[in-house]
Parts: C-alpha cells; structure tokens; sequence
C-alpha cells in the first residue's frame, strides 16, 4: 500500500471514529477501531514487513536457498553410508528406546542417529531386571544357597539371588545399611508376578517369611532401570566402541536402519550430556497434514470419506529451510513452485505411495496438528477400509504393524485427556496440539488461533463442505486445496521451531533422564522418579514400593499477607525469594532420608541441636548427620542451572543458546517439581511432612520478612519514612520505602534483600527483582503495575489475575483492560483512559463493536453440569441445528449472548455465525454489566473513588444507543417498517418523498454527504478486509472461501460486507428527496 | 416547541408504568395529533402502541413533529414525584436535548419541575397495518387480569379458544390445568361488566404468559379491555383510554415448531 494510505490507516484512529457514524466528514478517511487495528498489526506478518503474506512465495524461496536440490527432484533418502564407516566407533544420539524381546531374554532397544546422518538401531542385551526385599530376621548368608534353589524351583524366572547391604531411603536410618536379597529376573515380564508373591507373602522358606504385606524396594520399569544401571539419559549421545558390538547379518535385520547392531550393556560408553555432546544430531523431523473429503454436515469417517491429499514437509535439524515439500494428491493438480505434486489416480495408490516415502525419507520424528489424534488414526483406519494390509508398515521395524490404540492420561497437572496413541517405532512424534495444550493456556487451540497467537499469522481456514467441491473440481482448485494443505503441513514446524519444543523437551530428557516419549505421555511423576533412583543408585539407597493410597489429604499452602489495596503513585520494590521451596528443602535438610519421629530420636539418641523441629512439627535431622538425597538432587540441579545460565551469558552461536537456555528451564522446572512430588497424595511416594513442613517454613518466612523490613526500615529507626509491605504471596514481598524516584528505592531494596537473607539459613537467599511504578494494587493476587529492573526505562507492563489474560471473558473485555491500563500505567493519563472507556461503551450500545470482540469461549468439558451454562446449552442446539458443524466434547464452544424472550443467560447464548447471518441484537446490557463493568470498576475505584468510578458506566455516552429491528419472528410477518427522518427521526408521512421530513429538508444536503461519506467509508473498509482475507490465502484474484471462526478479521468482514449492502440501501432512500 | 398539560399527572403515570416493565427505551413522537409511541420489546414478540390523542390534554401544542429519545426508568421516576391530581405539562424544545416535567398542586401554590435528559435511541419504527380479526372480545380489563395472574402460576402458556358464544381461557402445566370459560354477558347498569364475543371464525391460540402478564399492567389505563384474534395473526389487546387514545399490545401466538 501506499505511503499515505498507511498513514491514515493509523494516525487517524481517534478524532474521526469518536464522532456519531452519521456526522462523519465526507473527507473522512476509513478508520478503523484502534483495537480492531491492533488486531490487524497482529496478524500482519511478524517481522514486520509489509509485503503482503503469499505463502507461496516463501515456497519459491525456499526452493532457491536449497542449493543443488532441484524442485521436481528433491532427494528423499539418506546418505549412503561410507564402506568402512563401520571400522571405527559408533557414536550416536538415541532417541528414542523401547523395551523388546529378544530371543527369549528382555533387551532395551535404542533408535539414534549419527552425527553424519546415518540411522542406527542398537540392541542392548545382557541386563537384567531385579528388585529388592529385605533380608528377614535372622537369616544368616549360610542360608543364601538353599533360598536360591528353593526360590529357583518354586518360582519360574529367577535368575539369581544375592544379598546386598542397603538402606531404606524412608526415615532416618542413622546411616547404618541393613543386608537386602536383590532378586534378578530373566525375563523382565516375569518380575511383577515375583515381586507379588513376596508382596503378599507367599513366598515361604523356614517360616522366615510373615503372610501378609511385605514391603518390596525399587519398583521400576526395565526401560529405566537399565538407563539408570547404565547412566544413560533420555536423547543422550552414546559411544559403541569397535569390536564390541556385532553387525546383524543384512538378511537378518529388522529394520530400515542403515546401521543395526547388538551390544552387551557392559560396552556401552554413555556420555554425559555436557559440552560437546549437547549437540544434536541432524535428526528429520516430518510435519504432515491430510485433507479429506467430506460429506456435507458430517464429521469425516474414514469408513465413507476419501483422504484426498497429504501435504508433507521434512526439516533436516540445524537446516534453515526444509529439504522436502510435496503433496500427495488423488486427481491432477496444477503445479505449485517449490513444491513437488504427486499426483495419483486412486485414492489407494497415493495412500501406499505416501508410505513408502514415509519409509524412503525415513523421518526421526513425525510432528503435525493433532495427528495422534486424527491424522494417523484416520489413515489407518482409511487404509484398511480400503483393504491395504500393506499400508499400515511405516515404522523402522519391519514386522511392526502400526496401530492406534486408546489411551486414557490422567494426571493432577494436566487433568485427565483420552488419547489415541499410534506406535511407530523408531520415530519420535511430537503432536503440536498435545504440547501446545500442556505448555500453554490458550482461548481456542485451533492451529488458527494458535498460529495466530505465536506466529503472528492467521490462516485460512476452508470447511469440511468446500473441500470437497474444491476437490471435485479442477487441477486449478486442487491446487488451491494443495496451498492450503501445505501451509497446513509447515505451520506444526513453524510452531516447533518458535516454541523450542524439541530443543526444550530434549533438555528435559537430559535432566530428568527418562526417555523423550516419556515427556508427551507420561506425567511429571516420572521424571522426579528417574531422578531420585539415579542418585539413590550411588548412594545405596532403595525405595519401597508403596501402594498409592488416594488420600485426598489436604494441607496448608503458601500464605498471602492481607493486600493494602489501592493505587500507589511511588515505586515498589519487590523481593522475591529465589527458587524459595527447593531453597527451605535444602536449608532444613527436608528428606525422605533425613525424616525422624519421636520414636526415632530417641532411638538414636539425638541431642537438640541434631534435628530440626519444623513449624509444621515434624522433625528431620540436620546436616552435620546426614545429608538428604533430596536437598543433594536439588543442589546438583540449582548448581547445573547457576552454570548453564553462566554459559548462557558467554555463548554467542544462537543454536547453542537456545540449547542452553532450554537447559536452565528444564533445570529449574525439575527443581520445583520435587517439592510438588512429595505432596503428590496419589504419587508414588508422598510424604506430607516434607510437603506441609515446606509450605509452614514458608508461610513464616513471608512474615518474618515483613516484620524485619518494617523494623529496620522505619523512622524510629532514624530512616526518613516508614517502610510499608503492602503485599506479599508464596515468595515474594512488595515495599513501599515512601521514596519517590526509583533509584532511591531500588538501592534500598537491594540493601534490603541482602540484610534480610542475612537472617535466614543459607541457601534461601531473598533476591531484589524489580521495582513497581506506578502500581494498581486491586486484590489478592490481583494487581498491575510497570516493571522496572533498570531506572532508565521500563521492561514491560505486568498483569496478575487482571482480565488481560483470563479467557472466560470476550475480547472485548480484554482488549479494553489492556488499553486501559496502558494508559494509566505507562501514559500516567487517567483522563484518558476514562475517555476511551466512555467512548468504547458508546459504540458498544450503539452496535458498534465487531461481533469477534464479543465473543466468549468456554471448553465443552463433560456432558453432565450441575447447572445449565450458556455454552452447553448451546451446544445442544447447535446438534439440533447442525449435527456436523455442532462442537463436540472437548472443543471450546464461542458463544455471544443475545436479546431474546429468555431472561436467563443459557438460554441467550447463541453461535456468532448464526448472529452474523440472521443479525441477531446482541444483549449490549449484558456486555456492560456483566462482562465490562466488573473489572473496570475494580481498576478504576481506587483511583477515582467509588462514586466517579460509576459514572463511567452510567454517563452522558450511555445516552445514544441503537436498537435494530427484528428480522424474523411472528410479530414481524404483519408489521411494516416505517421510514423515519434521517434528522429527527419522526416517521415521515406516506406521501413525502425522499429520506427527510419537510422540516428538515434544509439539511438534507449535509445529511446526504455524510450517507456517502458513510458508503465510501463501508466500502473501503470492506474492500480491505476482503484483501486482507485474499492476502491470507496468498491469492489476490481469487474469491475468498475462509470461515475461520477464531480470526477477528472474519468476522469483520462479513459484518462490513452486510453493513455496506445496509448503506447502499439507506442511499436508496435519497433517490426521490425533492431538493 | 411542545407544551402539552394533562389535567391529572394520574393518567400520564399509569401510561408509564403499564409500558416500562417491557420496554425500557423508547421515542415519544410528538406531533399535532398528540403523542404515539411504538416500540417493540427486548425479545422483539411484543409490540406496544400508545396513542395519547389531543383530547386527552387540557392544553396541547406542537409546532413541528419531535421525537423523544426516553430512558422509562428515569422518567417513571420523575412521574412519581408528582401528586396524581396535580396539573402535569411536558415541555420541549424543536430540537430538544432534555423534557421538561411540571407538576401543579390545583390548591396550593405548589409547582415543582423536573428535567429528564433525552437518549438518541436509532430504532426502527414498526406499523402494524389493521387488519381483518376472526373474533373480537369484548371484556372488563380486572377480569383478564385476573385470569392470567391465576393461570400464570400453573403454566408457562395460555391457550385462547374462541367458539360459538363461549370463551375458554385454559392452561396446562406440570403440577396440573386450569380452565375459565366465559360466556356473553350484558349487564345494563354498569356495561363496563358485559362480556361480549363476536365471531366470524372460530380460533384456537396460544400465548406466552410471560408477555400476558406485561400486558395486564396496564389494567389501571382502562375498565374495559379489547381482545382481537385470527389464526396465525398477531393478537390485539386495547385499552382505550378515556379521555383519548389507546394503548395496544401486539404480540405473536405461539406456533407450532416446525412453524
């Protein structure tokens, strides 16, 4: 767009709209709102160019920056391998690993590749599983023999029976080990069975053996066992030093792996993930997507519906740009530059010739959105409904059928998700939507909005419906289906790369040591697990296998200290205590090892100054006896962080930043999920008194902290104001030291922090962060305020539990907060603020506000509610409506709430498309009562006071409003619209002509400009929605299919396009005016 | 300029809060006929017409046709300040941005003026042509009154059937039914008792309770109510008012689903 063009886009946001529409200018320019203008910057491109987003012009230049890779060729397979590769040391990054049999023993499989590319599988044999139990009373190492063979006779699968000194990491044991048979099981399958039996105690030998609960120790999977026995951690780098491993014979082998050999678990040289090997490896990373062809009004079912294209990107790690985009396609298509097109005449052949080059390119790790749960289960499912057994044979085993199986994942931090789980062996897979919706908390997790929100990109978004008549048409419109396909295909590696899911996940898997596939589909359980075995290794110690209990014992948490509400025009210096619960685990010694009762202390003869008595009261034993396993875990994981955070400082290659930084996150989440493990009710191994000790010293810390800073800190004690904590939660305390620049209170804060660690045990350290100012105080954990960390300038806006970030609440609602307190925080103009919420509630009741703003979304979670909720009701009317297009279980339902007979909300909810269609009045009331009014009195009360807050809602801009018309409905058959004056609004007489009443007449010149100001208006703004719509599909000559729900832009156009057919109407009524 | 003065605030009032419950916001038309107001309510079944006509005014002018933008609450609040014998004149400009309310003890010296801040509301404005009704009854408003209050407590809707010298008023909900009938009725002395029931067609239909009871508020306006019906046609219900004018409802009966 032009230069000057751009410039009325934005500069003239405020003057012109804040008039009425009909006293516009006629030079007025198009003016948007300034939040629908927001939204447009947002959804421009993010590198803020202003050429318009054509997809396919990135293909073309992706085409180019791949040298020597030529469009229709693009080379799918791997290098060859070297003839003598195989002479020297295999060195390569597993990735993935699995417990197989093999033979008639159990052995761990590693999938990895090599820093060249090359693929491997390495089979791992020789280890076996076993498990603890103690030794009895009285049994003595004579016996060990005649145990054996009766155990070996009695039992079938004991391998091996040895007696081995331990400890119980439950209590403090006053370091003394105790004798522990380790039982050694040939076959991994058979230890649960084994383990039962002396559970239950029905293992007997000489009566030494009571009936009835007997612990066992160290339960764990065979996987991580042998991980943990041989130091491997999750996407580790390992060493398969030459001559120790054996080649499987090539007519042998197993897999498409160019490399495939076994290995004793004794030969394997596990490098720790440091230096060199925090390296990846050049691992292919898959993203597809499928297209199917539905029948109207119905959800495809891959019993009926063809799959009819499959869009394909691979990403070499480490490439800037993707070395292979192709679509699958069943009919012809029109070619897209930069991109291959495959073309097929049967659905069957493209389905077989995708998985072969599913096996060709042979992918690492296959990503997409939501493929776990629809796109590889509906290939499955479509294969063989097609009758092609040979589809489903795209993993690296070859006699692994893929199949997808039904899993339910219930977890406290993530609530409970089913799940359709597809195995692919030795192929990662990483489903964006999976990640995206454990990672983030977002309003919808559509690809839309979820592109929208990280790229900064929307997409079209073409419905089921059309894509079958863009399928039945010509090359031309499958081609357009390809575009869009493809685009569909690239976004998940867009999304990977911006969120470092892989970088970041692959750091977890180092730290936490469980295999990466673990991250997805397991808990956070099981990396505190992995963790604590792997250092209990080392230092003797076993775990009892405790039965998960249930109990839903609840215990007190962190503590507030009562807010001072209001607004605060000085700086407030914030401290914070750094890592606070790792910290008191670790000052106080907290362990399961450290654990003492009563009973105990006297056991072992404690003096006072031995064990430390927590305000919970429990008691654990200090230091200088023994140092927990915990605090140990939490001091490697704190000391590692220190140092990839000092590394991070020096590194300058951007890659092995990200890696790092992903290393200090990874690190940091560990160390607080530890504390979070021991209060786990339902873990594996709670221990409340460690959890409720940590909360209690906490609590007393925040207090104490407030107490010694208002002490020190007063004009009793010679310091010019007295030092106020208005605040504090969990860990972090707000003064306010009455100084009004910020370089006063920031020295003093630093000052403060530093005195104040002074009085608490190291390693609890209390940190000056930032300072606030100005500060809106509201609530508890409510409150908004400007981050400063450097006088100069200031780092950004905060926001806790304002309705910026929360998504019951429409737009609307969030766009105005923000706006607001931009204003007041960062401008310091009330005045201003208060004119713009004026004006936004004025075209709110006047019909102005875009319906996208008003929109509010809620997850369709479970089918029985207590009470009747707007979005569930909804929900159930859409089915009536529309079975296919209706949401289902799972999804968030986007409601607006409308006038209608009903007074009760759930009733009044209705979907925003059938809004936009029948032009439905929205309930504005609603809106301002329910949804605005709320968190703008809460913002604006304690600056301006109870009664001037009100007005806000109730003022002379509330006067206006606009109240359309019933379409439909059984008064409407019979009553006829009378034209009313333009100017007056008194109904004109049947026989005057023309739009004004004779009074008015002298008017009419000026009222009929602004009518066409108004039209030209509409039609601009129109005519740049549609193209910012056609830019957004990449085709600026063709008409636009998009009715993507989630895009604020769409709901714009299509009120802009009924507003103008409205105008042309209006303009109609001019036709006869008698001037 | 609008000057127009009722001879008893009374009559303005019962106006106001026979129309308020139902309609919040609404433009008074003033023109040289008197005053009308259509307006349709928030869930757009039923219509209000008023038509104050000029007998109903001691005094009344209205140089040039105006339109008042008025909030009912506010107003209704400002009504009530005034005793209901008191004189009552309504006062506005041509081109108004507030209506002046005066009240005057007809004894006493006592006038008092109240100002009520004019809303822009851009509404539709919606004429229901007359039309041909298939029966037409003729009842005391107290006796329609009391038939929705009772039979609102046993059902959310109201069936009306019409026959041949015979009313039925019957609803049907889950704690049980409930039925009136009426028959034609004269009673010389006091007419405004009579029932009467002309029919050309009989009609069966059925409206929504909730709206009924809007309806009868605005019993107070008039003793006498007038009911119209025809198949799948909206209903009339009129008070007329005494002194002029009238007070419609329109509201839609209830169709079947599939409708």
């Amino acid at each position: 767009m032009s230069e000057a063009a751009k410039r009325t886009w934005s500069d003239n946001s405020e003057g012109a709209h804040s008039l009425p529409a009909a006293s516009q200018n006629i030079d007025s320019h198009l003016e948007l709102t300034q939040s629908q203008q927001q939204l447009l910057k947002k959804v421009k491109r993010p590198n803020g160019d202003d050429e318009p987003l054509v997809f396919e012009q990135e293909l073309v230049e992706m085409t180019q920056r791949a040298e020597g890779v030529h469009e229709e060729q693009q080379l799918w397979s791997r290098p060859q391998l070297p003839e003598n590769y195989l002479e020297n040391d295999v060195t390569f990054q597993q990735l993935d690993a699995e417990e197989a049999i093999h033979g008639d023993t159990t052995v761990a499989r590693f999938f990895g590749i090599t820093e060249e590319g090359y693929s491997v599988l390495c089979t791992v044999t020789g280890f076996l599983h076993y498990f603890y139990v103690p030794v009895p009373r009285g049994f003595t190492s004579a016996q060990l023999g005649a145990f054996k063979s009766s155990m070996k006779a009695n039992w079938y699968g004991i391998h091996d029976i040895t007696i081995e000194l331990k400890e119980s990491i439950w209590g403090f044991s006053n370091n003394v080990k105790v004798p522990f048979f380790k039982v050694v099981v040939a076959n991994a399958k058979d230890i649960t069975k084994i383990r039962g039996a002396f559970e239950r105690g029905e293992v007997s030998f000489e009566n030494y053996f009571s009936p009835g609960q007997n612990p066992s120790y160290d339960n764990i999977n065979y996987l991580l066992r042998m991980m943990i026995d041989c130091n491997i951690t999750g996407m580790s780098w390992m060493s398969l030093p030459k001559g120790k491993f054996t080649l499987v014979d090539p007519a042998m082998k197993l897999s498409t792996c160019q490399i495939e050999c076994v290995i004793d678990y004794r030969d394997i040289l596990s490098h720790p993930s440091e230096g060199e090997w925090l390296k990846m490896a050049p691992l292919r990373i898959l993203s597809f997507d499928i297209e199917c062809a539905g029948r109207k009004g119905v959800f495809p079912e891959a019993k009926e519906d063809p799959v009819i294209q499959i869009a394909n990107v691979i990403l070499r790690q480490g490439d800037q740009r993707p070395f292979v985009r192709n679509v699958f396609t069943v009919n012809t298509c029109a070619p897209i530059i930069g991109s291959e097109i495959l073309s097929y005449q049967e659905e069957r052949d493209m389905l077989m010739g995708w998985r072969d080059f599913v096996v060709k390119s042979d992918p690492d790790v296959i990503i997409g959105y939501n493929t776990a749960n629809f796109d590889l289960p509906y290939l499955l499912d479509r294969a063989k409904a097609l009758g092609l057994p040979k589809f489903a044979f795209f993993g690296r085993m070859f006699n692994i059928k893929q199949e997808a199986k039904d899993s339910v994942f219930s977890s406290r931090a993530y609530g409970t998700r089913e799940n359709k789980v597809v195995n692919i062996e030795g192929r990662m897979q990483l489903d964006l939507l999976q990640f995206i919706q454990r990672e983030y908390k977002l309003r919808s997790y559509t690809l839309n909005s979820v592109s929208a929100h990280f790229l900064g990109e929307q997409k079209e978004d073409v419905q089921h419906s059309i894509i079958t008549d863009l399928q039945n048409g010509t090359a031309e419109t499958r081609r357009r289906l390809a575009v869009y396909c493809l685009k569909d295909a690239y976004l998940p590696l867009r999304l990977l790369e911006k969120l470092m899911c892989l970088v970041n996940y692959t750091e977890m898997a180092r730290v936490t040591g469980v295999p990466f596939s673990y991250l997805l589909a397991r808990g956070q359980q099981i990396k505190v697990i992995s963790q604590l075995f792997r250092k209990c290794l080392q230092e003797n110690i076993v775990v009892p296998n405790m039965k998960s209990e249930g109990g839903n014992e609840e215990y007190e948490g962190a503590t507030v200290i009562e807010p001072n509400r209001g607004y605060y025009d000085v700086p407030i210096a914030t401290l914070d205590f750094s890592s606070l619960y790792p910290s008191i685990m670790m000052a106080h010694n907290l362990c399961y090892t450290t654990l003492l009762n009563k009973a105990s202390i006297q056991a072992f003869n404690l003096s006072e100054d031995e064990y430390t008595f927590t305000p919970n009261g429990d008691y654990f034993v200090k230091e200088s006896k023994r140092k927990g396993i915990l605090p140990t875990i939490l001091d490697e994981l704190l000391t590692a962080r220190k140092k990839a955070k000092a590394d991070l400082k020096k590194e300058t290659d951007p890659f092995k930043r990200d890696v790092l930084n992903g290393r200090q996150l990874a690190l940091k989440i560990s160390a607080n999920s530890v504390y979070g493990f021991t209060g786990a009710t339902v873990g594996k191994l709670p221990c409340l008194a460690i959890s409720s000790s940590v909360t209690a010293f906490g609590r007393e810390m925040i207090e104490k902290t407030k107490n010694v800073v208002q002490e020190k800190y007063s004009k009793a004690n010679g310091f010019p104001h007295d030092a106020e904590v208005i605040y504090g939660d969990t860990d972090s305390v707000m003064v306010k030291f009455g100084f009004e620049d910020l370089e006063t209170c920031m020295k003093y804060g630093e000052e403060a922090a530093d005195y104040v660690s002074t009085k608490f045990i190291r390693p609890i350290k209390l940190e000056f962060e930032k300072v606030y100012f100005p500060y809106l105080l509201i609530n508890k954990k409510r409150y908004a305020g400007l981050y400063w960390t450097r006088p100069d300038k200031f780092d950004k806006m905060d926001t806790k539990g304002i309705e910026t970030v929360r998504r019951d609440n429409c737009r609307l609602v969030q766009n105005v907060i923000t706006k607001v307190l931009e204003f007041i925080l960062e401008e310091r103009n009330v005045e201003k603020a208060e004119r713009f919420v004026k004006q936004t509630i004025a075209d709110l009741l006047q019909n102005r506000v875009d319906l996208s703003q008003l929109v509010i979304t809620k997850a369709y979670s479970k089918h029985e509610y207590d009470g009747k909720q707007a979005h569930v009701e909804l929900a159930k009317r859409m089915k009536q409506r529309d079975p296919g297009s209706a949401p289902s279980l799972g999804d968030r339902v986007a409601y607006v709430i409308i006038n209608s007979s009903s007074t009760k909300n759930y009733e009044k909810s209705e979907d925003p498309l059938y809004v936009l269609e029948n032009s439905l009045p929205i309930d504005v009331n609603y809106y301002l009562e329910n949804q605005l009014s709320k968190p703008l009195m809460r913002i604006f009360e304690p600056i301006l006071g109870d009664k001037k807050a009100k007005e806000l809602l109730s003022g002379a801009h509330t006067r206006t409003v606009k109240m359309s018309a019933p379409k439909s409905g059984g008064l409407m058959r019979f009553a006829k619209k009378a034209e009313l004056c333009k100017n007056c609004r008194t109904p004109l007489k049947p026989n005057n002509h023309g739009a004004v009443c004779e009074n008015c007449i002298s008017k009419a010149p000026e009222l009929y400009g602004n009518a066409l100001a108004q039209m030209s208006y509409l039609e601009h703004k129109f005519s740049r929605l549609w193209t910012e719509c056609q830019r957004c599909q990449g085709s600026l000559h063709q008409e636009v299919l998009c009715s993507n729900k989630d895009c604020p832009i769409f709901y714009m156009r299509k009120k802009a396009q009924k507003d103008v057919n409205q105008q042309a109407q209006e303009i109609k009524k001019w036709d006869d005016t008698e001037w | 300029m609008l000057e127009g003065k009722f001879d008893e605030a009374s009559l303005l009032k019962k106006i106001v809060e026979s129309i308020k419950d139902c309609v919040k916001l609404c433009n008074f038309n003033c023109t040289e006929h008197g005053i009308t107001v259509q307006a349709v309510d928030d869930s757009r079944v039923l219509l209000v017409s008023l038509l104050v006509g000029l007998s109903a005014f001691s005094e009344y002018r209205c140089d040039r046709d105006i339109t008042l933008g008025i909030d009912l609450d506010s107003f209704s609040k400002i009504i009530k300040c005034g005793n209901n014998e008191d004189y009552l004149t309504l006062l506005a400009e041509d081109s108004p941005d507030n209506v002046m309310t005066i009240f005057e003890d007809k004894k006493k010296e006592r006038v008092s003026e109240y100002s009520l801040k004019l809303m822009d509301i851009d509404s539709e404005f919606l004429r229901i042509d007359d039309m041909e009704y298939e029966s037409v009854i003729n009842m005391p408003s107290t006796e329609f009154s009391k038939i929705v209050r009772d039979l609102k407590n046993l059902s959310e809707s109201l069936n009306i059937t019409v026959t041949k010298d015979l009313v039925k008023f019957s609803a049907e909900g889950e704690s049980g039914t409930g039925s009136v009938v009426l028959k034609p009725y004269t009673d010389m002395e006091r007419p405004e008792e009579s029932v009467s029931v002309n029919l050309e067609n009989a009609v069966d239909l059925t409206f929504g309770l909730k709206y009924l009871n809007d309806i009868i508020r605005a019993t107070a306006l008039s003793s006498t109510i007038t009911i119209k019906l025809a198949d799948k046609t909206p209903a009339l219900f009129e008070y007329k008012l005494d002194a002029g004018g009238y007070l419609r409802f329109y509201l839609a009966p209830k169709f079947d689903e599939d409708d």
